[in-house]
C-alpha cells in the first residue's frame, strides 16, 4: 500500500492538531466533529469517500457524547484524521470497522490526555498563586498562553503518534474480506450509541415525539432511496 | 465594537485555553475581562484592583455565553455594585448559562447540524454540504458570542431578567425539537448507506450488535459509554475475525 507525501502527511498533521484544539480550546467551531475531520482528512489524502464513511460512522459515535465541562469525554478529532489515512484506498466494507475499533481507542486515548493538560493548568495555578491573588493581569495572560500551548501540543502529539501508527498498521496489517463481519458489528455498535444518545436527550417530552417522526421518515426514506 | 470589546470577544474564543478543576474557566475569564476593565484603572484604581481580583476567580458556563457573565460582571463593577453581590452574581450565572448553551448548542444545534450532515453526505451532496454546515455554525457561534458581550454589558446586575426575555429559552427548545427530528432521519439512512452492498448475514449482525449496544445501555446506564461499547464489541469482533479469518 502506498503511504501519504510528505506534504500530505504535513496537512494532516495540521488538520489534525486544529480539530484536537477546536474541542476545547479554541472557538469549538464543530472542527473536532468526526464527519467534519474525517472528511477534512479524505480531501486531504484524495480519497474523500474514505473520509465521508469513516466520519459518518464515527459521528454516530460522538452523537452520544456530550462535552460538558469537568466530565470526561473523548477527543475524536486525532483518531479519526489518522483512521483515514489507516483505510484510506481500501474497500471500505472491508476496513470501516479497523478504522473504528482505531479511531475509538484513540478517542479514549486522547480524553485522558486532555485530562491530564488539565491537571497540568491546575499545578501552574498553584505555581501563579501570588499574581492570580493580586489580579494581574500578565499572570491571567501568562497561564492563558501557556494553557493554549499545552493543548497545542497535546493535539499536535496525538495527531503525530497516530498517524504514526496508521502508516505503521497500514504496511502490517492486510484488510481482507475476513473484516467485512467487523464492520458490521462497528455500524451496528454506531447506530446504538447515537439512537441511546437520541433517547436519552429525547427524555419523555416532544422531543421524543420528533425523534420518533424523524425515524418513521427516515426509514421511509431508506426503504424508497 | 470599541477597542476594549472587540478584544474581550477575541479572548472569549478561548476563554476554556486555561480550563483547570480547580477555577476552570475562571482564568480565561478573568484575561478576557482585563481590556474591558482598563477604564476603571485610571477612575477608580483602587476598585480596578479589586475587580481584576474578582474577575479570575472560579466560574464555569457554557463557553458561547460566557460573555453574557463577562459583560453583566463588568458593567456590575462600573456601576459600583457590592463586592459580595458581584460574587454572588458571578455563582448565580454558572447554572443557567452552563444549562441553557448545553440545551441550545450541545444536544440542540450541534446534533441537529451534524445529522443534516448525515443526511447531506447519503443524499450524495458530499463535501460541500460540510462546508456550508461548517460556515453556518460558525456564524452563528461568533453572532452568538458578539450578542452575549453586547447583552451582559447593557444588563449589568439585571442579566437574569435580560436572559429570561431573550430569545435563548424559545431557540434552546426548538433547537431540541429539531436535534430530534434529523437524528431520527438520519439513523435509519446512515446505517442503510453504510449497510450498502452488505449480506444479509452482515445485516442481522449489525443488527445484533445495535440491540445488544441499546440493551446494554438500558441496563448499565452511563456505565457503558458509547466508547466502551464500541471498543469492547468491535475488539472481540476483529479479535474473532483475526483468529478464525
Amino acid at each position: 500500500m502506498t503511504l501519504p507525501s510528505p506534504v500530505v502527511l504535513v496537512a494532516l498533521a495540521a488538520w489534525g492538531t486544529i480539530a484536537g484544539l477546536d474541542l476545547v480550546s479554541v472557538l469549538q467551531g464543530l472542527f473536532s466533529r468526526p464527519l467534519i475531520a474525517g472528511a477534512g482528512a479524505g480531501l486531504l489524502l484524495n480519497d474523500p469517500e474514505a473520509g465521508l464513511r469513516v466520519g459518518v460512522l464515527l459521528e454516530l459515535f460522538a452523537l452520544d457524547v456530550l462535552p460538558v465541562g469537568a466530565a470526561r469525554y473523548p477527543d475524536f478529532g486525532p483518531g479519526v484524521v489518522a483512521a483515514v489515512v489507516l483505510v484510506s484506498g481500501t474497500p471500505w466494507s472491508q476496513s470501516l470497522g479497523i478504522a473504528a475499533l482505531f479511531a475509538l481507542g484513540w478517542a479514549a486515548l486522547g480524553g485522558w490526555s486532555l485530562q491530564w493538560l488539565r491537571r497540568a493548568n491546575g499545578r501552574a495555578l498553584a505555581r501563579n498563586a501570588a499574581g492570580l491573588a493580586a489580579g494581574d493581569a500578565a499572570t491571567f495572560a501568562r497561564l492563558q498562553r501557556e494553557g493554549l500551548l499545552g493543548d497545542l501540543v497535546r493535539s499536535l502529539l496525538l495527531t503525530l503518534a497516530g498517524l504514526a501508527l496508521a502508516m505503521v498498521l497500514r504496511t502490517h496489517i492486510e484488510l481482507t474480506t475476513r473484516f467485512v463481519p467487523v464492520s458490521a458489528v462497528a455500524i451496528g455498535a454506531g447506530v446504538a450509541a447515537a439512537a441511546g444518545g437520541a433517547i436519552r436527550s429525547a427524555g419523555r417530552g416532544s422531543r421524543l415525539r420528533w425523534l420518533v417522526a424523524g425515524v418513521a421518515v427516515g426509514l421511509l426514506a431508506a426503504t424508497l432511496r | 465594537m470599541s477597542s476594549g470589546r472587540l478584544r474581550a470577544f477575541v479572548r472569549l474564543l478561548t476563554v476554556q485555553g486555561a480550563w483547570n478543576y480547580e477555577r476552570m474557566t475562571g482564568v480565561g475569564l478573568g484575561h478576557a475581562a482585563e481590556p474591558l476593565l482598563e477604564d476603571l484603572k485610571s477612575a477608580d484604581p483602587a476598585r480596578h484592583a479589586e475587580a481584576a481580583v474578582r474577575s479570575a476567580e472560579y466560574f464555569n458556563s457554557h463557553p458561547y455565553l460566557a460573555g453574557l457573565a463577562l459583560g453583566a460582571l463588568v458593567r456590575a463593577e462600573y456601576d459600583f455594585v457590592p463586592g459580595p453581590q458581584i460574587a454572588r452574581l458571578r455563582a448565580a450565572l454558572c447554572s443557567p448559562l452552563g444549562a441553557l448553551g448545553d440545551q441550545l448548542y450541545w444536544i440542540g444545534l450541534v446534533p441537529a447540524l451534524m445529522a443534516a450532515g448525515i443526511v447531506a453526505v447519503v443524499a450524495g451532496l458530499g463535501l460541500w454540504s460540510l462546508a456550508a454546515i461548517l460556515v453556518t455554525y460558525n456564524f452563528v457561534r461568533l453572532w452568538t458570542g458578539a450578542w452575549a458581550l453586547n447583552a451582559g454589558l447593557k444588563a449589568g446586575a439585571r442579566v437574569g431578567t435580560a436572559i429570561g426575555n431573550s430569545w435563548l429559552p424559545g431557540a434552546a427548545s426548538r433547537a431540541g425539537r429539531a436535534a430530534g427530528l434529523l437524528v431520527g432521519l438520519a439513523l435509519p439512512l446512515a446505517a442503510d448507506w453504510l449497510l450498502d452492498g452488505e449480506s444479509s448475514r452482515n445485516v442481522v449482525l449489525a443488527v445484533v450488535t445495535m440491540l445488544a449496544g441499546l440493551g446494554l445501555a438500558w441496563q448499565l446506564g452511563p456505565r457503558i459509554t458509547a466508547v466502551r461499547f464500541g471498543l469492547l464489541a468491535i475488539g472481540i469482533a476483529a479479535t474473532l475475525a483475526w483468529r478464525i479469518g
